[in-house]
């Protein structure tokens, strides 16, 4: 620790914003949706012509919303820090699915961090506590190479999810994927394609992943955990990963690998999702979203 | 700051048929919006007018009074202007059998 990463970690722990953080040296975004949705948009998928050619798991999504997280027992609960917090809400059809998702460039291939404080409850339809009636909440990066990066570059795409109920059994555990679907063309001019890697198909339990968040004792009632996620843009590879009070081994985790696309380069979206696995809406929420990086 | 200013794309490429409505938007930061539909296909069968419709949970959906005409050909666009809506709002229709309309629905919303 230089005398300068003393000063730097003193100014932010004095931050009351930035003390429930650690961030990395730099910035890139921290992201508080009391000023609002700070570029967070809904995921779309590629189309060519006519949008019926969009991959239906893409088509369901629909934009992210700035959330009182209001209840119609005992009204707003508000974030963590203000009256917003971002919402992603899927449509009420078992297996539905949202995105949200960032769109930034890396100008150092080298360790990031993301953290943020989420939560989940689905749409309180019943008067029922609910606890498997969400399947799951989750993020990924979508990144690639630098193009002076030559052959044998990648587009690395990390993905986890909470998995928290499936065909009505309350699993809690976390999960990670390796395989895409197959790549098709859009369209027939030959410059899109499109490939569907949220598909439900290939998710991996990780070791030891086995998690018991706090979920509360009505559907309304939500409390947000702390997730932090470390990425090293240079090997593409995930370094640490710790949710609440758990620290998950990372030693068998990868990530999805194709190889480099012609236009994608330095790409560096992070995304947040959520899946129902009842025909109620999953709704996930965050607040907030803290991007840094070592550079 | 400026004040919050967001376009939403709440139906994109949504056939609807029946009951029809947008997915439940939650915008009690925006004072005012103003809806758009655009037909993106050439709607069949007589059109109904739609309605915008407000609601205290996103659950429980009330007429808000305003109608509005649905896009009649392909590419045309209709739009309602509302203020005061609370915090959710969605735009719903009732297509009588053989009518069916495929839209494209935007929020603007500003604080």
């Amino acid at each position: 620790m230089t005398q300068l990463d003393d000063m730097r970690r003193a100014i932010r722990e004095a931050d009351p914003q930035l003390s429930r953080f650690d961030p990395l040296r730099r910035i890139i975004c921290f992201d508080d949706f009391d000023r609002g949705m700070c570029g967070w948009t809904q995921l779309v998928g590629n189309y060519e012509i006519t949008l019926d050619q969009m991959l239906p798991g893409y088509a369901q999504h629909t934009h992210a919303q700035l959330s009182t997280l209001p209840n119609w027992d005992f009204g707003s609960h508000g974030g963590v820090d203000g009256s917003y917090a971002l919402k992603l809400a899927t449509r009420a059809k078992r297996g539905a699915r949202n995105v949200t998702l960032k769109r930034l460039t890396f100008r150092k291939a080298g360790p990031i961090r993301m953290e943020c404080y989420f939560t989940f409850k689905p749409e309180a339809t019943e008067l029922q506590l609910m606890e498997t009636d969400v399947r799951s909440f989750g993020f990924l990066y979508d990144l690639q190479v630098g193009d002076q990066h030559g052959a044998g570059g990648q587009r690395v795409m990390p993905h986890l999810r909470f998995l928290n109920a499936e065909d009505g059994k309350h699993l809690q555990k976390w999960q990670f994927k390796r395989k895409t679907t197959d790549i098709v063309p859009i369209g027939t001019v030959g410059k899109t394609i499109s490939h569907y890697h949220l598909a439900p198909t290939d998710w991996e339990d990780l070791p030891g992943g086995e998690q018991r968040l706090c979920y509360n004792e009505i559907p309304t009632k939500i409390n947000w955990h702390y997730l932090r996620f470390d990425f090293d843009l240079a090997t593409m590879k995930a370094t640490s990963f710790q949710v609440n009070d758990r620290s998950f081994d990372l030693s068998t985790f990868d990530s999805i690998r194709i190889p480099a696309m012609k236009n994608l380069w330095c790409m560096l979206n992070l995304c947040f999702f959520a899946e129902t696995d009842t025909d109620k809406r999953a709704f996930a929420y965050l607040d907030s979203v803290c991007l840094s990086g070592d550079f | 700051m400026l004040p919050e200013n967001l376009t939403a794309i709440v139906a994109r490429n949504e056939t609807w048929t029946g009951l029809a409505a947008t997915e439940p938007y939650e915008a009690g930061w925006a004072r005012e919006a103003i809806v758009f539909v655009r037909a993106l296909k050439a709607p069949k069968g007589p059109l109904p007018t739609a309605r915008i419709e407000i609601s205290a949970d996103g659950m429980h959906w009330v007429a808000e009074g305003s109608e509005f005409a649905l896009p009649a050909k392909e590419n045309a666009v209709t739009f309602q202007r509302v203020a005061h809506f609370g915090a959710f709002l969605r735009v719903a229709a009732a297509l009588p059998e053989g009518a069916e309309i495929t839209v494209l629905v935007s929020l603007h919303l500003k604080a």
